[in-house]
């Protein structure tokens, strides 16, 4: 069952290199978060009540629900509608994609490690790299916030794929640093928009003290 | 024989049900299922009408056209009825009898010498080239997953029974419809309803042929429906069955597929023309992933 959480989570990759449209990101978002979820929930051998209600929390509430939301109030106040500054054009991000995917599939094979759970690295190491690249090929500051957070649920992945158990306060920290990092950003993203009236990172380079 | 009897009943019927669909959803009174037949019975009997700076080359590509269409057909099978013709690795003569068909009437669009129907066969070839990757991948993880690699083998050894394999079979009828779609220049790629030659792809290309040529280009798309939908059903029709339930199931999937086609018509708008072939390639991705899952399934790629 997992597997079927683990794909589906590739196929969302694809799908984020191919929408252009800040609103799909958003609710794409939400769909990884609740993902997320399932790869947690049928992975976990045997479940305690504190743990559950912990995975809960993270992935659903926070991840799904709270961190879209607030992408969503960005996203309005702003007046965000579609991206029109890319770097690369789609059809070669899908392409990259799918290179990216790949790799890491073909990287889960040969870690050949007792220590590491390999299904998950699959997703996991493709997740960081997709954020990474989607952060470089978009100049606006609100998909660089939602390429973090696809760095987030990636490395969220990892932790599972290093862990036999969940270490909690490695969860928490990420957990804690998921919420700053977006709060801030947010933030900062409003502040960019009100001042600039546009969102993209060429503004900053006009900030003087 | 009897498949062959099935894809043909269901050709029939299948673009009634779209037009019927898309009335009821557009508040208009419904045609009758069969009125598209009536429509190429109606062609049938017209003479056709050729253009002076045409050649034979013109004249012969809507024959062969349906002729490699007509011949692609016998090759599938229906649930455990036997395919007339069948031989190992006869999915990429079937793929490449289709190009063969189109490639003639990319031709014969660039014979009228007409600027319009020259960029129609240009985007046609375009995405018929784009979408070949997401067949091929996707025919050949099936091939690996089975074993064999003959549509009729491979349909027939098709057991989705594990969860994982539930998901390439969800997956690859998702792909298939849109493939569909591409080939037969459908909704997201192409609007056949559309009155501008400019936004047009596969429209434009048959703008000169008329009357019998007409007719039959017509009852090729019946056709390519017909056929992309019963590979469809293959994914979901199991061998055990006994054959009154593959039948009823056969049918079932064809209405709801041209119920799909015509719900995606009427609600979804065509995508921009230069989304075209990012949006194509997409479907070569999700074939990818499919590809992966069959490695996993197969134990080529071992994960713990």
């Amino acid at each position: 069952m997992t597997y079927i959480f683990i794909i589906l989570y590739a196929i969302t990759l694809i799908y984020f290199a191919l929408s252009e449209r800040v609103k799909k990101f958003i609710w794409l978002l939400t769909i990884q978060g609740a993902i997320l979820f399932g790869i947690v929930f049928f992975s976990l051998n045997e479940i305690e009540i504190f743990d559950f209600v912990f995975i809960l929390v993270e992935t659903i509430l926070i991840k799904s629900i709270v961190v879209p939301r607030f992408l969503n109030r960005v996203r309005k106040h702003n007046n965000l509608k579609r991206e029109q500054e890319i770097f690369v054009p789609v059809f070669y991000s899908i392409i990259i994609v799918v290179v990216f995917i790949t790799l890491s599939f073909l990287l889960s094979n040969s870690l050949n490690n007792d220590q590491i759970h390999t299904k998950y690295f699959t997703v996991a190491f493709a997740s960081v790299l997709f954020g990474i690249y989607f952060i470089i090929i978009h100049k606006n500051i609100f998909s660089h916030v939602v390429g973090y957070v696809i760095i987030e649920n990636g490395i969220f992945l990892l932790s599972l794929a290093v862990g036999s158990v969940m270490p909690l306060m490695v969860n928490m920290a990420i957990l804690l640093d998921l919420v700053m990092g977006v709060l801030v950003l947010g933030v900062f993203v409003n502040r960019i928009g009100d001042t600039f009236d546009s969102t993209e990172t060429h503004q900053l380079s006009k900030l003087k003290d | 024989m009897i498949s062959l009897l099935l894809i043909l009943i269901a050709a029939v019927f299948f673009i009634g049900i779209v037009i019927k669909v898309k009335a009821k959803i557009a508040a208009r009174k419904m045609p009758s299922v069969l009125q598209p037949v009536y429509d190429v019975i109606r062609l049938f009997r017209k003479g056709a009408i050729y253009s002076t700076t045409t050649s034979i080359l013109f004249r012969v590509a809507p024959l062969i056209y349906f002729a490699t269409i007509a011949t692609a057909m016998l090759f599938i099978p229906v649930g455990s009825q036997k395919s007339i013709l069948s031989f190992q690795g006869d999915f990429v003569f079937f793929a490449y009898l289709l190009a063969f068909g189109k490639f003639m009437m990319i031709v014969a669009a660039m014979d009228t010498g007409s600027g319009f129907e020259g960029m129609g066969a240009n985007r046609e070839a375009l995405y018929s080239m784009l979408v070949e990757p997401a067949f091929f991948i996707l025919m050949g993880s099936q091939a690996l997953f089975t074993g064999y690699v003959s549509f009729q083998d491979l349909f027939f050894h098709l057991h989705l029974s594990s969860q994982l394999s539930y998901i390439i079979g969800l997956a690859s009828i998702y792909v298939f419809v849109y493939i569909a779609m591409v080939e037969n220049s459908r909704m997201p790629v192409d609007d056949p309803k559309t009155h501008l030659e400019l936004t047009m792809v596969h429209e434009v290309m048959v703008l000169d042929n008329s009357g019998f040529d007409l007719a039959l280009i017509h009852i090729g798309t019946w056709l390519k429906f017909s056929i992309y939908g019963t590979l469809i059903s293959g994914f979901v029709i199991q061998n055990s069955w006994s054959w009154y339930w593959q039948v009823a199931t056969f049918f079932g999937i064809m209405a709801a597929f041209a119920a799909a086609v015509g719900l995606l018509e009427a609600f979804r708008a065509r995508n921009k023309m230069e989304k075209n072939p990012q949006w194509i390639l997409m479907l070569s991705a999700i074939a990818v992933v499919i590809f992966l899952t069959v490695l996993i399934i197969t134990q080529k790629i071992i994960l713990n």
